[in-house]
Protein backbone atom coordinates (compact mmCIF):
# COMPACT_ATOMS: atom_id res chain seq x y z
CA UNK A 1 0.00 0.00 0.00
CA UNK A 2 2.70 2.48 0.99
CA UNK A 3 4.66 2.45 -2.31
CA UNK A 4 1.43 3.33 -4.16
CA UNK A 5 0.84 6.39 -1.99
CA UNK A 6 4.50 7.33 -2.35
CA UNK A 7 4.46 7.02 -6.15
CA UNK A 8 1.22 8.98 -6.49
CA UNK A 9 2.49 11.73 -4.18
CA UNK A 10 5.71 11.99 -6.18
CA UNK A 11 3.78 12.22 -9.46
CA UNK A 12 1.59 14.97 -8.00
CA UNK A 13 4.54 16.90 -6.63
CA UNK A 14 6.43 16.60 -9.92
CA UNK A 15 3.40 17.92 -11.85
CA UNK A 16 3.13 20.87 -9.45
CA UNK A 17 6.86 21.53 -9.68
CA UNK A 18 6.80 21.50 -13.48
CA UNK A 19 3.93 24.01 -13.55
CA UNK A 20 5.82 26.20 -11.09
CA UNK A 21 9.02 26.00 -13.15
CA UNK A 22 7.15 26.81 -16.35
CA UNK A 23 5.52 29.78 -14.59
CA UNK A 24 8.89 31.07 -13.42
CA UNK A 25 11.11 30.24 -16.38
CA UNK A 26 9.08 30.68 -19.57
CA UNK A 27 10.01 34.05 -21.05
CA UNK A 28 7.25 36.53 -21.69
CA UNK A 29 7.66 37.15 -25.40
CA UNK A 30 4.35 38.87 -26.08
CA UNK A 31 4.58 42.65 -26.03
CA UNK A 32 2.87 44.13 -22.98
CA UNK A 33 2.13 40.75 -21.36
CA UNK A 34 3.86 41.83 -18.12
CA UNK A 35 1.48 44.74 -17.86
CA UNK A 36 -1.52 42.54 -18.67
CA UNK A 37 -0.51 40.03 -16.01
CA UNK A 38 0.08 42.82 -13.50
CA UNK A 39 -3.39 44.26 -14.19
CA UNK A 40 -4.91 40.78 -14.11
CA UNK A 41 -3.46 40.26 -10.64
CA UNK A 42 -5.08 43.49 -9.41
CA UNK A 43 -8.51 42.83 -10.97
CA UNK A 44 -10.94 40.87 -8.78
CA UNK A 45 -10.66 37.64 -10.79
CA UNK A 46 -14.32 36.79 -10.40
CA UNK A 47 -14.87 36.75 -14.19
CA UNK A 48 -18.37 38.15 -13.62
CA UNK A 49 -18.50 39.78 -17.06
CA UNK A 50 -20.23 42.93 -15.85
CA UNK A 51 -17.66 45.16 -17.57
CA UNK A 52 -18.66 43.66 -20.93
CA UNK A 53 -15.49 41.60 -21.44
CA UNK A 54 -15.49 37.80 -21.38
CA UNK A 55 -13.39 37.69 -18.21
CA UNK A 56 -10.88 39.52 -16.05
CA UNK A 57 -7.92 38.53 -18.24
CA UNK A 58 -9.70 39.83 -21.36
CA UNK A 59 -10.45 43.07 -19.51
CA UNK A 60 -6.78 43.34 -18.51
CA UNK A 61 -5.82 42.84 -22.15
CA UNK A 62 -8.20 45.58 -23.25
CA UNK A 63 -6.86 47.88 -20.52
CA UNK A 64 -3.29 47.29 -21.65
CA UNK A 65 -4.22 48.46 -25.11
CA UNK A 66 -6.30 51.42 -23.92
CA UNK A 67 -5.99 52.53 -20.25
CA UNK A 68 -8.79 55.06 -20.72
CA UNK A 69 -11.24 52.18 -21.04
CA UNK A 70 -11.52 51.98 -17.25
CA UNK A 71 -13.66 55.13 -17.22
CA UNK A 72 -15.93 53.89 -20.00
CA UNK A 73 -16.59 50.37 -18.77
CA UNK A 74 -15.44 50.46 -15.15
CA UNK A 75 -15.12 47.35 -13.05
CA UNK A 76 -17.86 47.76 -10.46
CA UNK A 77 -16.21 45.47 -7.93
CA UNK A 78 -12.96 47.45 -8.10
CA UNK A 79 -14.71 50.74 -7.38
CA UNK A 80 -15.75 49.42 -3.96
CA UNK A 81 -12.19 48.71 -2.91
CA UNK A 82 -10.23 51.96 -2.71
CA UNK A 83 -6.91 50.26 -1.97
CA UNK A 84 -7.08 48.09 -5.06
CA UNK A 85 -8.22 51.08 -7.07
CA UNK A 86 -5.06 52.93 -6.06
CA UNK A 87 -2.97 49.98 -7.23
CA UNK A 88 -4.85 50.04 -10.52
CA UNK A 89 -4.27 53.80 -10.88
CA UNK A 90 -0.57 53.22 -10.33
CA UNK A 91 -0.42 50.39 -12.85
CA UNK A 92 -2.34 52.32 -15.47
CA UNK A 93 -0.63 55.63 -14.80
CA UNK A 94 -3.84 57.66 -14.66
CA UNK A 95 -5.90 59.13 -11.85
CA UNK A 96 -9.49 58.10 -11.40
CA UNK A 97 -12.43 59.82 -9.77
CA UNK A 98 -14.02 56.83 -8.11
CA UNK A 99 -17.04 58.67 -6.71
CA UNK A 100 -18.02 59.96 -10.16
CA UNK A 101 -17.67 56.51 -11.71
CA UNK A 102 -19.61 54.70 -9.04
CA UNK A 103 -23.11 53.73 -10.16
CA UNK A 104 -26.20 52.38 -8.49
CA UNK A 105 -29.17 50.51 -9.87
CA UNK A 106 -32.42 52.50 -9.92
CA UNK A 107 -35.75 50.77 -10.49
CA UNK A 108 -38.15 52.91 -12.47
CA UNK A 109 -41.28 51.58 -10.79
CA UNK A 110 -42.85 52.32 -7.42
CA UNK A 111 -44.91 49.15 -7.52
CA UNK A 112 -48.21 50.82 -6.72
CA UNK A 113 -49.97 49.48 -9.79
CA UNK A 114 -52.96 47.28 -9.04
CA UNK A 115 -52.72 43.51 -9.38
CA UNK A 116 -55.57 42.61 -11.76
CA UNK A 117 -55.30 38.85 -11.94
CA UNK A 118 -53.71 35.95 -10.09
CA UNK A 119 -50.62 34.72 -11.87
CA UNK A 120 -49.77 31.11 -11.16
CA UNK A 121 -47.44 30.31 -14.04
CA UNK A 122 -43.70 29.83 -14.12
CA UNK A 123 -42.25 31.90 -11.31
CA UNK A 124 -40.06 34.27 -13.30
CA UNK A 125 -40.66 37.80 -14.53
CA UNK A 126 -39.70 36.80 -18.05
CA UNK A 127 -42.45 34.18 -18.21
CA UNK A 128 -45.03 36.47 -16.62
CA UNK A 129 -44.17 39.35 -18.96
CA UNK A 130 -44.98 37.22 -21.99
CA UNK A 131 -48.56 36.65 -20.83
CA UNK A 132 -50.51 39.81 -21.63
CA UNK A 133 -47.60 41.98 -20.38
CA UNK A 134 -47.89 40.71 -16.84
CA UNK A 135 -50.56 40.55 -14.18
CA UNK A 136 -50.60 44.20 -13.12
CA UNK A 137 -52.76 46.98 -14.43
CA UNK A 138 -49.75 48.83 -15.81
CA UNK A 139 -48.18 46.72 -18.58
CA UNK A 140 -44.80 48.28 -17.81
CA UNK A 141 -44.79 47.66 -14.06
CA UNK A 142 -42.32 45.69 -12.01
CA UNK A 143 -43.64 42.13 -11.73
CA UNK A 144 -41.74 41.40 -8.54
CA UNK A 145 -40.94 37.77 -9.29
CA UNK A 146 -37.28 38.40 -8.72
CA UNK A 147 -35.35 37.71 -11.93
CA UNK A 148 -33.01 40.50 -10.81
CA UNK A 149 -32.68 39.07 -7.30
CA UNK A 150 -31.31 35.82 -8.69
CA UNK A 151 -28.45 37.43 -10.61
CA UNK A 152 -27.40 39.98 -7.98
CA UNK A 153 -23.97 38.89 -6.67
CA UNK A 154 -24.27 41.19 -3.64
CA UNK A 155 -27.81 40.17 -2.58
CA UNK A 156 -28.69 43.85 -2.73
CA UNK A 157 -32.17 43.50 -4.25
CA UNK A 158 -35.27 42.63 -2.22
CA UNK A 159 -38.86 42.04 -3.24
CA UNK A 160 -41.58 43.86 -1.33
CA UNK A 161 -44.01 40.97 -0.67
CA UNK A 162 -47.10 43.21 -0.52
CA UNK A 163 -46.54 45.47 -3.49
CA UNK A 164 -44.58 42.88 -5.49
CA UNK A 165 -41.88 45.34 -6.43
CA UNK A 166 -38.08 45.11 -6.39
CA UNK A 167 -36.22 47.39 -4.00
CA UNK A 168 -32.47 48.02 -4.03
CA UNK A 169 -30.28 48.41 -0.99
CA UNK A 170 -28.05 51.17 -2.39
CA UNK A 171 -25.38 50.52 0.19
CA UNK A 172 -24.90 46.92 -0.94
CA UNK A 173 -25.37 47.66 -4.67
CA UNK A 174 -22.04 47.92 -6.49
CA UNK A 175 -23.53 49.11 -9.76
CA UNK A 176 -22.22 46.12 -11.68
CA UNK A 177 -25.23 46.19 -14.02
CA UNK A 178 -25.80 42.44 -14.15
CA UNK A 179 -29.48 42.98 -13.30
CA UNK A 180 -30.13 45.45 -16.14
CA UNK A 181 -30.53 42.94 -19.00
CA UNK A 182 -32.50 40.55 -16.75
CA UNK A 183 -35.56 42.79 -16.40
CA UNK A 184 -38.11 42.01 -19.14
CA UNK A 185 -39.84 45.32 -18.39
CA UNK A 186 -36.60 47.28 -18.86
CA UNK A 187 -37.03 49.03 -15.53
CA UNK A 188 -33.48 49.12 -14.23
CA UNK A 189 -31.10 51.97 -15.00
CA UNK A 190 -27.60 52.53 -13.73
CA UNK A 191 -27.43 56.06 -12.34
CA UNK A 192 -24.51 57.93 -10.71
CA UNK A 193 -24.22 57.09 -7.02
CA UNK A 194 -24.82 60.74 -6.07
CA UNK A 195 -28.34 60.78 -7.54
CA UNK A 196 -30.72 62.48 -5.12
CA UNK A 197 -34.24 62.16 -6.51
CA UNK A 198 -35.40 58.88 -7.98
CA UNK A 199 -38.03 58.98 -10.71
CA UNK A 200 -39.94 55.77 -10.09
CA UNK A 201 -41.94 55.24 -13.23
CA UNK A 202 -41.15 53.35 -16.41
CA UNK A 203 -40.74 56.48 -18.47
CA UNK A 204 -39.70 54.95 -21.78
CA UNK A 205 -43.12 53.77 -23.01
CA UNK A 206 -44.99 56.45 -21.10
CA UNK A 207 -44.39 58.89 -23.89
CA UNK A 208 -47.08 57.10 -25.93
CA UNK A 209 -49.35 55.86 -23.16
CA UNK A 210 -50.35 58.35 -20.49
CA UNK A 211 -49.66 56.88 -17.07
CA UNK A 212 -53.05 57.52 -15.58
CA UNK A 213 -54.88 55.14 -17.90
CA UNK A 214 -52.63 52.27 -17.05
CA UNK A 215 -51.45 52.85 -13.53
CA UNK A 216 -53.07 55.03 -10.92
CA UNK A 217 -49.67 55.97 -9.59
CA UNK A 218 -47.75 56.65 -12.81
CA UNK A 219 -46.39 59.98 -13.97
CA UNK A 220 -49.15 62.07 -15.55
CA UNK A 221 -46.79 64.71 -16.89
CA UNK A 222 -48.46 67.40 -14.75
CA UNK A 223 -45.23 69.43 -14.30
CA UNK A 224 -45.96 70.10 -10.65
CA UNK A 225 -42.46 69.07 -9.60
CA UNK A 226 -40.97 71.34 -12.24
CA UNK A 227 -42.93 74.31 -10.96
CA UNK A 228 -42.33 73.55 -7.29
CA UNK A 229 -38.54 73.49 -7.49
CA UNK A 230 -37.04 76.71 -6.16
CA UNK A 231 -33.49 75.96 -7.19
CA UNK A 232 -34.00 75.33 -10.93
CA UNK A 233 -32.80 71.82 -10.35
CA UNK A 234 -35.57 70.30 -12.46
CA UNK A 235 -35.73 70.76 -16.19
CA UNK A 236 -38.65 69.68 -18.27
CA UNK A 237 -37.69 67.35 -21.09
CA UNK A 238 -40.13 68.30 -23.84
CA UNK A 239 -39.86 65.22 -25.98
CA UNK A 240 -40.15 62.71 -23.20
CA UNK A 241 -42.49 65.02 -21.24
CA UNK A 242 -40.64 64.09 -18.09
CA UNK A 243 -38.71 65.95 -15.38
CA UNK A 244 -34.93 65.82 -15.50
CA UNK A 245 -33.02 66.35 -12.30
CA UNK A 246 -29.84 68.36 -11.99
CA UNK A 247 -27.99 66.69 -9.12
CA UNK A 248 -25.66 69.61 -8.44
CA UNK A 249 -28.38 72.20 -8.03
CA UNK A 250 -30.67 69.93 -6.03
CA UNK A 251 -30.57 70.69 -2.30
CA UNK A 252 -32.73 67.75 -1.29
CA UNK A 253 -35.50 70.05 -0.01
CA UNK A 254 -37.90 67.29 -1.10
CA UNK A 255 -40.55 69.79 -2.26
CA UNK A 256 -40.96 67.98 -5.56
CA UNK A 257 -41.71 64.75 -3.71
CA UNK A 258 -44.31 66.53 -1.59
CA UNK A 259 -46.18 68.05 -4.52
CA UNK A 260 -46.14 64.97 -6.73
CA UNK A 261 -49.77 63.82 -6.78
CA UNK A 262 -48.83 60.36 -8.00
CA UNK A 263 -46.07 59.35 -5.57
CA UNK A 264 -43.76 58.88 -8.50
CA UNK A 265 -40.75 60.60 -6.94
CA UNK A 266 -38.70 59.28 -4.04
CA UNK A 267 -35.63 60.25 -2.07
CA UNK A 268 -32.88 58.09 -3.56
CA UNK A 269 -30.51 58.78 -0.66
CA UNK A 270 -32.94 56.94 1.62
CA UNK A 271 -33.23 53.89 -0.62
CA UNK A 272 -31.33 51.85 1.95
CA UNK A 273 -33.99 52.57 4.58
CA UNK A 274 -36.74 51.52 2.20
CA UNK A 275 -34.91 48.24 1.62
CA UNK A 276 -34.49 47.74 5.37
CA UNK A 277 -38.19 48.33 5.95
CA UNK A 278 -38.99 45.49 3.53
CA UNK A 279 -36.54 43.00 4.96
CA UNK A 280 -37.39 43.73 8.60
CA UNK B 1 2.70 0.43 -40.65
CA UNK B 2 -0.59 -1.26 -41.59
CA UNK B 3 -1.45 -1.54 -37.93
CA UNK B 4 -0.93 2.20 -37.41
CA UNK B 5 -3.18 3.03 -40.35
CA UNK B 6 -5.79 0.63 -39.01
CA UNK B 7 -5.71 2.31 -35.58
CA UNK B 8 -5.85 5.79 -37.15
CA UNK B 9 -8.73 5.11 -39.54
CA UNK B 10 -10.51 3.01 -36.96
CA UNK B 11 -10.74 5.96 -34.58
CA UNK B 12 -11.59 8.49 -37.32
CA UNK B 13 -14.50 6.58 -38.85
CA UNK B 14 -15.44 3.31 -37.16
CA UNK B 15 -14.93 3.96 -33.46
CA UNK B 16 -15.52 7.67 -33.70
CA UNK B 17 -15.31 9.31 -30.28
CA UNK B 18 -18.42 11.44 -30.61
CA UNK B 19 -20.84 9.26 -32.53
CA UNK B 20 -19.88 5.71 -31.64
CA UNK B 21 -18.07 5.87 -28.30
CA UNK B 22 -20.14 8.82 -26.97
CA UNK B 23 -17.21 10.68 -25.42
CA UNK B 24 -16.87 14.48 -25.25
CA UNK B 25 -20.55 15.07 -25.94
CA UNK B 26 -20.90 18.30 -23.94
CA UNK B 27 -18.62 20.18 -26.29
CA UNK B 28 -20.30 18.42 -29.23
CA UNK B 29 -23.50 20.37 -28.48
CA UNK B 30 -21.99 23.34 -26.67
CA UNK B 31 -19.38 24.50 -29.17
CA UNK B 32 -20.90 23.35 -32.47
CA UNK B 33 -22.96 26.46 -33.19
CA UNK B 34 -20.33 28.14 -35.39
CA UNK B 35 -18.01 26.43 -37.87
CA UNK B 36 -14.94 28.51 -36.94
CA UNK B 37 -15.38 27.84 -33.21
CA UNK B 38 -15.94 24.14 -33.79
CA UNK B 39 -12.81 23.78 -35.90
CA UNK B 40 -10.62 25.62 -33.39
CA UNK B 41 -12.03 23.43 -30.62
CA UNK B 42 -11.24 20.37 -32.73
CA UNK B 43 -7.67 21.53 -33.35
CA UNK B 44 -7.18 22.20 -29.64
CA UNK B 45 -8.55 18.76 -28.73
CA UNK B 46 -6.31 17.03 -31.27
CA UNK B 47 -3.28 18.88 -29.95
CA UNK B 48 -3.97 18.04 -26.31
CA UNK B 49 -4.86 14.42 -27.19
CA UNK B 50 -1.54 13.91 -28.96
CA UNK B 51 0.43 15.46 -26.09
CA UNK B 52 -1.51 13.56 -23.45
CA UNK B 53 -1.05 10.24 -25.27
CA UNK B 54 2.70 10.70 -25.46
CA UNK B 55 3.06 11.70 -21.81
CA UNK B 56 0.69 9.07 -20.45
CA UNK B 57 2.37 6.36 -22.54
CA UNK B 58 5.71 7.28 -20.95
CA UNK B 59 4.18 7.37 -17.46
CA UNK B 60 2.37 4.08 -17.98
CA UNK B 61 5.43 2.20 -19.21
CA UNK B 62 8.06 3.71 -16.91
CA UNK B 63 6.11 4.34 -13.69
CA UNK B 64 2.78 2.53 -13.50
CA UNK B 65 3.81 -0.88 -14.89
CA UNK B 66 7.14 -1.17 -12.95
CA UNK B 67 5.39 -0.29 -9.69
CA UNK B 68 2.49 -2.57 -10.58
CA UNK B 69 -0.19 0.08 -10.03
CA UNK B 70 -1.85 0.16 -13.46
CA UNK B 71 -5.28 0.17 -11.80
CA UNK B 72 -4.57 3.72 -10.59
CA UNK B 73 -4.31 4.95 -14.18
CA UNK B 74 -7.49 7.09 -14.16
CA UNK B 75 -6.31 9.23 -11.22
CA UNK B 76 -2.81 9.62 -12.60
CA UNK B 77 -4.02 10.40 -16.11
CA UNK B 78 -6.48 13.05 -14.90
CA UNK B 79 -3.71 14.72 -12.92
CA UNK B 80 -1.27 14.57 -15.82
CA UNK B 81 -3.75 15.87 -18.40
CA UNK B 82 -4.84 18.74 -16.15
CA UNK B 83 -1.26 19.86 -15.47
CA UNK B 84 -0.37 19.42 -19.12
CA UNK B 85 -3.20 21.69 -20.23
CA UNK B 86 -2.17 24.27 -17.62
CA UNK B 87 1.41 24.22 -18.86
CA UNK B 88 0.36 24.52 -22.49
CA UNK B 89 -2.00 27.38 -21.65
CA UNK B 90 0.72 29.24 -19.76
CA UNK B 91 3.15 28.67 -22.60
CA UNK B 92 0.77 29.90 -25.33
CA UNK B 93 -0.29 32.89 -23.23
CA UNK B 94 3.27 34.15 -23.02
CA UNK B 95 4.50 33.32 -26.49
CA UNK B 96 1.56 33.85 -28.83
CA UNK B 97 -1.31 35.94 -27.54
CA UNK B 98 -3.24 35.74 -30.84
CA UNK B 99 -3.27 31.94 -30.62
CA UNK B 100 -4.26 32.18 -26.95
CA UNK B 101 -7.21 34.40 -27.85
CA UNK B 102 -8.17 32.03 -30.66
CA UNK B 103 -8.19 29.05 -28.27
CA UNK B 104 -9.96 31.21 -25.70
CA UNK B 105 -12.02 29.21 -23.25
CA UNK B 106 -11.61 25.95 -25.19
CA UNK B 107 -8.18 25.10 -23.85
CA UNK B 108 -9.24 25.07 -20.16
CA UNK B 109 -12.45 23.30 -21.22
CA UNK B 110 -10.40 20.45 -22.64
CA UNK B 111 -8.90 19.82 -19.18
CA UNK B 112 -12.14 18.12 -18.23
CA UNK B 113 -13.04 16.73 -21.66
CA UNK B 114 -13.66 13.01 -21.42
CA UNK B 115 -12.54 12.41 -25.03
CA UNK B 116 -8.96 13.26 -24.02
CA UNK B 117 -9.08 10.98 -20.98
CA UNK B 118 -10.82 8.40 -23.16
CA UNK B 119 -8.04 8.20 -25.72
CA UNK B 120 -5.40 7.67 -23.03
CA UNK B 121 -7.47 4.94 -21.36
CA UNK B 122 -8.08 3.23 -24.72
CA UNK B 123 -4.31 3.30 -25.33
CA UNK B 124 -3.87 1.59 -21.97
CA UNK B 125 -6.54 -1.09 -22.36
CA UNK B 126 -5.60 -1.92 -25.97
CA UNK B 127 -1.92 -1.78 -25.00
CA UNK B 128 -0.85 0.15 -28.10
CA UNK B 129 2.81 0.76 -28.86
CA UNK B 130 4.22 4.30 -28.61
CA UNK B 131 3.55 5.11 -32.27
CA UNK B 132 0.22 3.30 -32.00
CA UNK B 133 -0.95 5.58 -29.21
CA UNK B 134 0.14 8.67 -31.15
CA UNK B 135 -1.81 7.36 -34.17
CA UNK B 136 -4.82 6.72 -31.93
CA UNK B 137 -4.64 10.27 -30.54
CA UNK B 138 -4.34 11.83 -34.00
CA UNK B 139 -7.14 9.63 -35.34
CA UNK B 140 -9.38 10.40 -32.40
CA UNK B 141 -8.67 14.13 -32.71
CA UNK B 142 -9.27 14.14 -36.44
CA UNK B 143 -12.50 12.19 -36.01
CA UNK B 144 -13.61 14.67 -33.35
CA UNK B 145 -12.76 17.66 -35.57
CA UNK B 146 -14.52 16.05 -38.55
CA UNK B 147 -17.78 15.49 -36.68
CA UNK B 148 -17.61 18.92 -35.02
CA UNK B 149 -17.14 20.56 -38.44
CA UNK B 150 -20.01 18.56 -39.96
CA UNK B 151 -22.34 19.26 -37.08
CA UNK B 152 -21.57 22.99 -36.91
CA UNK B 153 -21.86 23.35 -40.69
CA UNK B 154 -25.32 21.77 -40.59
CA UNK B 155 -26.35 23.81 -37.57
CA UNK B 156 -25.24 27.05 -39.23
CA UNK B 157 -27.48 26.23 -42.22
CA UNK B 158 -30.31 25.24 -39.88
CA UNK B 159 -30.30 28.73 -38.37
CA UNK B 160 -31.67 29.97 -41.69
CA UNK B 161 -34.03 27.05 -42.24
CA UNK B 162 -37.71 27.26 -41.42
CA UNK B 163 -37.78 24.73 -38.58
CA UNK B 164 -40.94 24.39 -36.47
CA UNK B 165 -40.88 26.64 -33.42
CA UNK B 166 -40.72 23.80 -30.91
CA UNK B 167 -37.80 22.20 -32.73
CA UNK B 168 -35.57 25.30 -32.95
CA UNK B 169 -32.14 25.13 -31.36
CA UNK B 170 -31.21 22.10 -29.27
CA UNK B 171 -34.05 19.68 -30.25
CA UNK B 172 -33.23 19.81 -33.96
CA UNK B 173 -29.53 19.50 -33.07
CA UNK B 174 -30.26 16.21 -31.32
CA UNK B 175 -32.12 14.91 -34.37
CA UNK B 176 -29.18 15.93 -36.58
CA UNK B 177 -26.84 14.13 -34.19
CA UNK B 178 -28.99 11.01 -34.46
CA UNK B 179 -28.90 11.09 -38.28
CA UNK B 180 -25.13 11.61 -38.25
CA UNK B 181 -24.77 8.71 -35.82
CA UNK B 182 -26.88 6.47 -38.06
CA UNK B 183 -24.69 7.37 -41.03
CA UNK B 184 -21.59 6.37 -39.08
CA UNK B 185 -23.08 3.02 -38.13
CA UNK B 186 -22.55 2.19 -41.81
CA UNK B 187 -18.78 2.08 -41.23
CA UNK B 188 -19.02 -0.60 -38.56
CA UNK B 189 -17.19 -3.78 -39.54
CA UNK B 190 -15.05 -2.21 -42.25
CA UNK B 191 -11.79 -3.07 -40.48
Amino acid sequence: MTPIIGVLTVIGLVCGLIIYLVYIKVPRRVKGIEKTEELNAILPGMNCGACGHPGCFAFAQALTADPGLITKTPCATMLQDLEKLKQLEKALGITLDASAMLKKALFHCNGNSEIICNYSGVNTCKAAAQLLSGYKKCPYACLGLGDCVKVCPENAIYIDPEKKVAIVDTEKCTGCGLCVPECPQDLIELVPAGTKIAFQCNYKPLRDVPGREKCDFGCTHCRKCFKACEYQAIEWHKEKALPEFNQEKCTLCLKCIEVCPQNTLADFTKAKKAAEAVTA
Amino acid sequence: MNELIAIFLGLVLINNFLLVRFLGLCSFFGVSTKLSNAVSMGVAVTFVMALASVVTWIIRHYILIPFNIEYMNIIVYILVIASLVQIVELFIKRTNLALYNAFGIYLPLITVNCAVLGVTLINATEDYSFLGSVAAALGGGLGYTLIMAMMSGIREKLEMANTPKTMKGIPIAFIIAMLLGLAFVGFVGMI
